[in-house]
């Protein structure tokens, strides 16, 4: 019994350096958590399309159908910054749904903003935020996959990157 | 020219290498090397502090061709900032923090007391661990790499950097962080050598006890800062940096306390050496957690997992190698173990015990979102609710002692003159508690006064009575001065934070707002250009009883260089309440949203810390 | 020496009673009629910030959250319902008091259960001793 505790400080350390070090190689953003929603069902919403007013979106329409779903808004840069990219993925995999959230924004600015090339099939207005919160979203733009089953299997906060897109995004639309 | 810089910290690495394996030929006889071996080791700290002055040098004369000074300097910023902008990024501060080892390494090798053996192996440690650090420095983030664009003008400083807090506030932590590197090197020494005596005990006290105050100091500067700069009313927020600055003034505070019983007992010596060791070894996960970006923070710097990594492989190795050493040569000589009874001896294990657990759980709290994370991907907050509520409960034990201690007798059991009133105490706290649930009360307020006053009176008494009677007790002093700030400081932290009193209004130019006998009148709000930022001010007038007092001027101000905003609150310091006004957003034309706080009491918080510090300063001239 | 030990801790504590009932007069607690309000904005992480509770922040996130909270409790829904809402939604992230729960059982019950075994420890030795 005495004679643990000189090896208890030690042991301590190799403890707190593994997990560091593991949590350090991860390649973790400390800003932002992984998703609550992760592996859990898509949350229902229903809403007016941007473009074709007289449309009803619904999530429950989407089921059996892998869908991507992009928050975004005119006013946010970020969001610019990933556009180009948003569109070559929608060309790449025509068989995806891309669906636009268009958070807390004005018509005419969602329109202009979408000038330069419109990659969604469909664009969500979410005038109050209140979809947003439904999907836990706190800061633009935050982008999700939903498998057939209408299970929650990618989220990412931020623009998203080349990176990502080769490394995760990628695989979960081909197969 | 351009060059000096990293030809200093070379040449410094060299001489570093030199000094280290020049320990290996160090024989009894053989002065010569023996000299080279000092020579070298202080050498290091004057190259250092070349490097260091070289790059003040670059910032005051805004030399942009250095990519350091391109990216955190900007011409137009006043003096003071272009110096103290030196520390405020990460690679200048590390510069600081190695100038700060080798200063003490320095200082240290004019030390004359200890035996030679135990001295040139401090050196030679605390030399390695200098080198590691500059390494560090050299490999990921040097401070003086050229920028080959040569351009005309600089990217700024963070604006909430430009401060006179923040002049003096990494300095001062740094004195405290670092100076616990000399302390674990002297403990590995002292147990390789084993020549853990009286010689030890009297340096290792005068370094562990400077090392401490300084991070008090350094650790209040930086609250009061928090304070007016971030404008949300409190002054402690259990922000992870703040967290992982505490935890090494625990176990110092532990430290500080185990080295007084080891005067006079033997038994403690291993427990002493641990707590060596930790001090820094927590220094340095401090260190990893504020650089690395692992958690995120009001004060961090901006992050890459590369520095993190090598920051945490000198911390493994630091850190594992101490607690193998302790493992394999801890101190064996004789042992007397002391009676527990209720003596001074038992109430500073028991300061002991309370330290260290309140430590585990800042760092529990504090790394415990990483390891969950970990584990099953899933990220929770520990904010301050947990804090609260963990630390302030497990400390109340030791507090309650404070009072009694340094009155205690260091082998005779004394539980009969007090058994009394530690029942009344511990009664009173569990109607505290009762009534509680019972009725509206915060039972906070009440018992953290009651422990403040129970902390303050009993060493004031004590205190006037040394003084008065010229008692032989002199040494007690300092204790009792830093009780007395503790007191003073735990009565300003309750006070200030159970009766806080918070309102948010709209008002406009001219109209005034009652608040009990005050009333506060928003006479204008201007809009000024200055050197380097733009500011909004607001102008309060404050009447109480109807009689105006004074002023108030709040500022927010924006900062076109790097596009932020920061707030300068506005607070007026009264002996019983600090009024605190922040200026918000602006609602329509001339109406503002302001939001004032009275923090009753505020100010006994920095009083207390600079009394509690005074403490520490003088006992090191009795040393 | 000793009995005068005894005198001045004596007086202090006495001046310690008079404070203590004195404050019974004024320590009440906030009760505001916003104070379910207050209380759960204070419970909420503002996620969009770095280290700040929903209730001091103005970020749109904050207000987005606070009119939500506001909402809710004007349909009489209870503290804790609307803070599982959030949870639910943001994660435990949000939520500035971690849960007691399983997973978070180690971070809540070892400072204590440290604590409170080391004290009887020593607590134990000095009655044996005495």
């Amino acid at each position: 019994m005495k004679k643990i505790y000189p090896k208890l400080p030690l042991i301590f350390t190799v403890i707190i350096f593994g997990f560091l070090l593991y949590f350090l190689t991860q390649d973790k953003n400390p800003s932002n958590p992984p998703s609550a929603l992760l592996n859990k069902q898509m949350p229902k919403f229903e809403s007016n399309d941007l473009i074709d007013e007289n449309y009803q979106i619904s999530g429950e329409k989407f089921y059996g159908k892998k869908i991507i779903i992009n928050f975004f808004a005119s006013w946010c840069s970020p969001c610019k910054v990933e556009h180009p990219l948003l569109i070559e993925i929608a060309n790449n995999h025509s068989d995806v749904l891309m669906i636009g959230v268009n958070h807390k924004d004005k018509k005419d600015d969602a329109m202009n903003f979408l000038e330069s090339g419109n990659p969604y099939d469909q664009i969500a207005l979410d005038k109050d935020g209140k979809i947003a919160m439904e999907f836990g979203v706190y800061g633009l733009p935050e982008t999700f996959i939903i498998n057939e089953k209408g299970i929650i299997v990618f989220a990412y906060v931020g623009p998203i990157t080349n990176k990502i897109y080769e490394k995760k995004i990628k695989r979960l639309l081909s197969n | 020219m351009l060059y000096t810089g990293q030809i200093l910290i070379l040449i410094a690495i060299l001489n570093n290498f030199l000094n280290v394996f020049l320990f290996f030929f160090l024989k009894k006889n053989s002065n010569f090397i023996k000299q080279i071996f000092i020579t070298s080791s202080r050498l290091n700290a004057l190259l250092i502090l070349l490097a260091f002055l070289f790059l003040i040098f670059l910032y005051v004369s805004s030399d942009f061709r250095n990519l350091n000074v391109f990216f955190n300097s900007h011409s137009d910023k006043p003096l003071i900032y272009k110096i103290s902008g030196v520390w405020g990024n990460h690679e200048g501060s590390l510069l600081l923090w190695i100038l700060i080892m080798s200063v003490y390494n320095f200082v240290f090798s004019l030390n004359k007391s200890l035996d030679e053996n135990l001295k040139n192996m401090t050196i030679f440690f605390q030399t390695i661990m200098t080198t590691s650090f500059i390494l560090f420095m050299l490999l990921t983030s040097n401070p003086f790499i050229i920028n080959f664009s040569n351009p005309n003008e600089g990217l700024g400083l963070n604006p909430v950097l430009q401060d006179p807090a923040l002049a003096i506030h990494p300095p001062l932590l740094y004195i405290g962080y670092v100076g616990f590197s000399l302390v674990l090197s002297l403990a590995v020494s002292g147990m390789l050598t084993n020549k853990i005596n009286t010689a030890w005990i009297k340096t290792t006290k005068q370094y562990s006890i400077f090392c401490w105050a300084m991070l008090t100091l350094g650790i209040t500067v930086g609250s009061y800062w928090a304070y007016y700069e971030l404008g949300w009313g409190g002054w402690w927020f259990w922000d992870p940096v703040e967290n992982v600055s505490l935890m090494p003034w625990l176990t110092g505070l532990a430290l500080i306390h185990s080295l007084q019983i080891i005067n006079n007992n033997s038994y403690i010596k291993n427990w002493v050496i641990f707590l060596s060791i930790l001090c820094f070894s927590l220094s340095l996960l401090g260190t990893f957690i504020v650089r690395s970006g692992v958690l995120m923070s009001v004060h961090a710097f901006a992050s890459d997992s590369h520095r993190g990594m090598f920051i945490l492989i000198i911390f493994f190795l630091i850190t594992g190698f101490s607690f193998l050493v302790f493992l394999i040569k801890p101190d064996n000589t004789q042992r007397n173990p002391q009676s527990l009874v209720f003596n001074k001896y038992s109430t500073l294990i028991i300061n002991n015990i309370v330290m260290t657990v309140a430590c585990f759980t800042i760092l529990l709290g504090t790394i415990y979102p990483i390891i969950l994370e970990s584990i099953n991907n899933q990220r929770i907050t520990v904010g301050a609710p947990y804090f609260n509520s963990t630390v302030i409960p497990i400390v109340l034990p030791g507090l309650l002692l404070m009072a009694i201690a340094p009155a205690l007798s260091w082998k005779k059991n004394r539980i009969n003159d007090f058994k009394y009133y530690l029942y009344i105490f511990f009664a009173l706290l569990i109607i505290c508690i009762v009534i509680y649930f019972l009725s509206n009360y915060n039972p906070w307020g009440i018992i953290g006064i009651a422990v403040g006053l129970w902390v303050l009176f009993p060493s004031i008494i004590q205190l006037i009575k040394i003084i008065v009677k010229k008692d032989i007790a002199k040494n007690k002093i300092p204790g009792l001065t830093s009780h007395i700030g503790m007191g003073i400081l735990i009565l300003g932290v309750t006070i200030s934070s159970v009766w806080q009193k918070e309102t948010i209004n709209n008002l406009k130019i001219g109209e005034e707002i009652l608040l009990e006998n005050y009333s506060i009148k928003l006479k204008n709000v201007k809009e000024e250009v200055k050197n380097n930022y733009i500011r909004m001010m607001g102008n309060f007038k404050i009447f109480e009883n109807n009689v105006e007092i004074g002023e108030i001027y709040s500022e927010k101000r924006y900062y076109p260089v790097s596009q932020t905003v920061t707030t300068e609150a506005g607070i007026m310091h009264k002996f019983d309440k600090d009024i605190y006004i922040v200026i918000g957003e602006n609602i329509s034309d001339n109406e503002w949203l302001i939001k004032i706080y009275f923090n009753p009491f505020v100010s006994f918080i920095w009083l207390g810390a600079l009394i509690t510090v005074l403490g520490g300063i003088i006992s090191l001239r009795k040393i | 020496m000793k009995k005068k030990l005894k005198d001045y801790f004596q007086i202090s504590f006495f001046i310690t009673l008079i404070i203590i009932s004195s404050n019974f007069v004024i320590a009440k607690k906030n009760d505001t009629l916003n104070k379910d309000f207050d209380e759960i904005t204070k419970m909420l992480r503002c996620m969009s910030c770095q280290n700040l509770n929903v209730y001091e922040s103005d970020t749109d996130f904050s207000k987005q959250i606070k009119k939500e909270v506001f909402d809710q409790l004007k349909l009489n829904k209870s503290k804790e319902e609307i803070v599982d809402f959030m949870v639910e939604r943001y994660g435990e992230y949000i939520v500035l008091k971690p849960r007691f729960d399983g997973k978070n059982l180690i971070l809540w019950l070892s400072p204590f259960v440290l604590i409170i075994s080391a004290l009887l420890i020593i607590i134990g030795k000095m009655r044996k001793n005495s």
